[in-house]
């Protein structure tokens, strides 16, 4: 993985067998290295990183952990240029004790190939290709196959494989390596993913001294609320998606974001929801370590806003209200708990209704007009088996056991059939019998046959629910069906739908 | 001719003036956030004389009933009076259940609500995860101005639930002008603050125009248990005609209203009177 500076000086070497090492220092501790932790660990001090740049990322091109890379497009000013960000950045790294290199490059290979094989400095655009061409072709992020067939030929500058032609070398050595030399010299636009959801409108307070209770945050986090609002207010934006910083003086960062049902950029309302959000985190695990020295609150999902909807005033109707409402309630409970119906066209009772979470901007479809049918108030989202006794094939349920207790039907309306959706199904339709191919006469080619899918035929009768609205003698109404018909395959099962009022 | 105008054109501004009086009335308790039990005798009358009477929000209603099967006549009973509660700014009404009831109870059901005339736009759905959140949600909720009821659906008798914890669901509710309908289920009363509690029973329904064997609009047997809704009576049949409650006769043909014998209090002036002999 990586020597440091005394493991170089004793002489070891990347990939040495075991054995070579503990001869040349016999009292060598041997640890197992757990890497999945050691990742998710890297990972995470990687989030604190996001005090210098908003985009973080881990490049795990060649290992799953120990390569940064911050894209500092249009950040480096604020620390004074880039030379002073790089000497930041790795100074207080290696104040921290780590063997670490680095560089600035207008491209995520060039920074790469210069941190690993060169010493750590800044490129700039003109000398991107004067200083790529000196490196080794290691440097390009290649696996060791590629790497030791291309020194086997005598390449080991990357300037010697920029001039060659493509062909021969896209044949021998693959696409990878076409690719990786485009993202170095930048024909091919390379991005990093950050790991911290980006947001350029941000506000942030440092502390000198690092506050750890939630109600300290939560103080910071109004104040902050009403200067992320003034500076939305200023550019005329409003956010959808807000996402509050924590960073840890142990290097790890806490994030809570929350979404508002429309654009806004209303500092109490914001205030409101994150403290709604707050109280969740704070039964789950609320964990601050050694105190949190900057939190940063930042407005995501931006859109234009008009000045007039920022206001908090008595409403005409009560739907900003409403929404106001939904907003409190879903960042406490979370998004799904918070429901609205969605009225779907379709037959079948399920499907016909669906829950939507009350935050999605939902287009007023208007209700496929089937409000003539007699549907009940409750329905159940499994419908239980019940034991009915009615006559066959088509007579009104009799007796009914439900949930261990029996009724005695006395009215019974139906049946109402509604059958399955063969589109959704995934089965074909039989409409037109199979032709029988007619022999072609002498000398003819034969015809070719009609296209029939290769699907299961789709069987009316097994998706058939037959439902009834039955009472019983004391006045509950409820909603069954029968699944399947009489003389079918299978024996057709009753179920409960539904309870009327 | 221009005395006889002057009298009526009196009592009509008499009528005119009760009416704005009324209005100014609500305009200010509204503003004023006064209980809305202090109102209750002289609302009393919006109905029809012998109907159901059509209380006003800010109730917290305890709705008992013997089983869970009877959860979808609970539901509609609270979603009717909801209908009445609806104003041009209180547009919506909230459902809440734990997340765990959901088989058990059922949900509401989008298409129902538009055969029982209730529109499913209007309906939000909760689900809590435990009984603490429920009761939160139901206090934001009663603090929302917009709300014009809140439908809860409690299993049991859950210990969050105890009689401090209704009262001051009740003092909130008295507070918002938003009307809490507790679903109960079973048959044991747990301690409760609230303003009227209902025993609803399921009850046969009338005939189906055309169709002898089809169960006809529901019906229910609903009995105050405790409260006062200023009227006498403490039973009623309710059939739901779509719109509103409809206040049935009992078997023995008469109406289950005033006995005979009691003077009827009518706290408002005689509108309904003659309005010549008002000038009297």
């Amino acid at each position: 993985m990586a020597l440091d500076q005394q493991a170089q000086a004793a002489g070891l070497r990347l990939g040495q067998a075991l054995a070579d090492a503990r001869a040349l220092l016999p009292g060598l501790t041997v640890l197992e290295q757990d890497t999945g932790f050691l990742a998710s660990a890297f990972a995470e001090f990687a989030d604190w990183h996001s005090n210098a740049s908003p985009l973080v990322g881990v490049l795990q091109d060649k290992a799953p952990f120990g390569d940064l890379v911050l894209d500092i497009t249009g950040v480096a000013h604020l620390f004074g240029g880039e030379a002073a960000m790089l000497r930041m950045v790795l100074g207080r790294l290696r104040a921290l004790g780590y063997s670490v290199a680095g560089a600035i490059a207008p491209t995520i290979g060039a920074a790469w190939a210069q941190s690993h094989f060169g010493s750590s400095g800044i490129i700039g655009s003109e000398q991107l290709s004067d200083a790529l061409d000196k490196l080794p072709v290691a440097a390009l992020r290649l696996d060791e196959r590629q790497v030791s067939l291309l020194t086997q030929m005598g390449l080991t500058r990357i300037g010697a494989l920029r001039t060659r032609p493509r062909k021969p070398m896209l044949a021998r050595f693959g696409a990878s390596l076409i690719l990786r030399i485009d993202q170095a010299y930048g024909q091919i636009e390379e991005r990093m993913t950050p790991r911290l959801p980006p947001a350029d409108h941000f506000v942030e307070r440092k502390f000198f001294e690092p506050i750890s209770t939630l109600e300290d945050v939560l103080l910071t986090m109004e104040g902050l609320a009403q200067d992320l609002s003034q500076l939305l207010e200023a550019e005329g934006l409003g956010g959808q998606g807000f996402h509050l910083f924590l960073y840890r003086v142990d290097h790890k960062v806490m994030t809570l974001s929350l979404n508002a049902a429309r654009l806004t950029r209303d500092a109490g309302h914001i205030a409101s929801l994150f403290r709604h959000r707050a109280q969740r985190l704070e039964q789950e695990h609320y964990d601050p370590g050694f105190g949190i020295d900057l939190v940063r609150l930042a407005a995501a999902s931006l859109d234009r806003l008009e000045p007039g909807q920022a206001g908090v005033f008595e409403t005409d109707n009560g739907a900003k209200d409403i929404e106001q409402l939904t907003d409190r309630l879903a960042s406490r409970l979370g998004p799904l708990s918070v429901l609205k119906t969605e009225l779907v066209a379709s037959h079948i009772p399920e499907r016909a209704a669906r829950l939507v979470p009350a935050l999605t901007q939902q287009a007023q479809i208007a209700a496929a007009g089937e409000g003539d049918r007699d549907r009940p108030l409750r329905l159940l989202p499994q419908p239980e088996p019940v034991a009915i006794s009615a006559e066959v094939p088509d007579g009104l349920p009799a007796a009914m056991i439900w949930r261990r207790q029996r009724y005695r039907l006395v009215k019974a309306a139906g049946p109402e059939r509604i059958s399955a959706e063969w589109w959704r199904s995934g089965e074909r339709l039989k409409l037109v019998p199979a032709e029988r191919p007619t022999p072609p006469a002498p000398g003819e080619a034969p015809k070719p046959l009609p296209y029939t899918p290769d699907l299961p035929l789709f069987d009316p009768m097994t998706g058939m629910r037959d439902y009834y609205i039955v009472e019983d003698g004391e006045g509950h109404r409820f909603w069954v069906f029968r699944l399947g018909l009489y003389g079918g395959a299978v024996h057709p099962v009753w179920y409960l739908h539904g309870v009327f009022p | 001719m221009f005395l006889f105008c002057s009298y009526s054109h009196s009592t009509m501004q008499t009528q005119n003036r009760q009416q704005r009086l009324a209005a100014l009335r609500d305009t200010i308790a509204n503003i004023e956030r006064k209980p809305a039990l202090a109102e209750m005798r002289a609302r009393a009358f919006d109905g029809a004389a012998d109907g159901f009477p059509r209380l006003p929000g800010g109730l917290l209603q305890d709705v008992c009933t013997d089983a869970v099967r009877n959860g979808g006549a609970s539901l509609g009973f609270a979603l009717g009076q909801v209908r009445t509660l609806f104003t041009p700014k209180r547009l919506a009404v909230l459902y809440l259940q734990l997340a765990a009831d959901a088989q058990f109870f059922g949900l509401p059901y989008g298409p129902g609500l538009s055969s029982f005339g209730l529109d499913p736009a209007q309906l939000v759905i909760v689900r809590a995860s435990d009984m603490q959140d429920l009761l939160w949600v139901a206090e934001e909720a009663l603090a929302c101005r917009a709300v014009a009821g809140i439908v809860a659906d409690i299993g049991g008798a859950p210990e969050m639930l105890d009689f401090t914890a209704s009262r001051r669901l009740s003092l909130r509710t008295a507070e918002s002008g938003t009307s809490l309908f507790l679903l109960r289920y079973g048959a044991d009363r747990p301690a409760s603050a609230a303003h009227l509690r209902w025993h609803l029973a399921p009850h046969r329904s009338g005939r189906k125009p055309f169709d002898d064997r089809a169960p006809g609009p529901a019906r229910w047997g609903l009995t105050l248990e405790r409260g006062n809704t200023g009227q006498n009576t403490r039973e009623w049949i309710l059939e739901w005609t779509g719109n509103a409650f409809k206040s049935l006769p009992d078997r023995a043909g008469k109406t289950r209203q005033h006995p005979p014998g009691t003077p009827v209090s009518l706290p408002l002036p005689a509108l309904l009177g003659n309005p010549i002999s008002q000038t009297g």
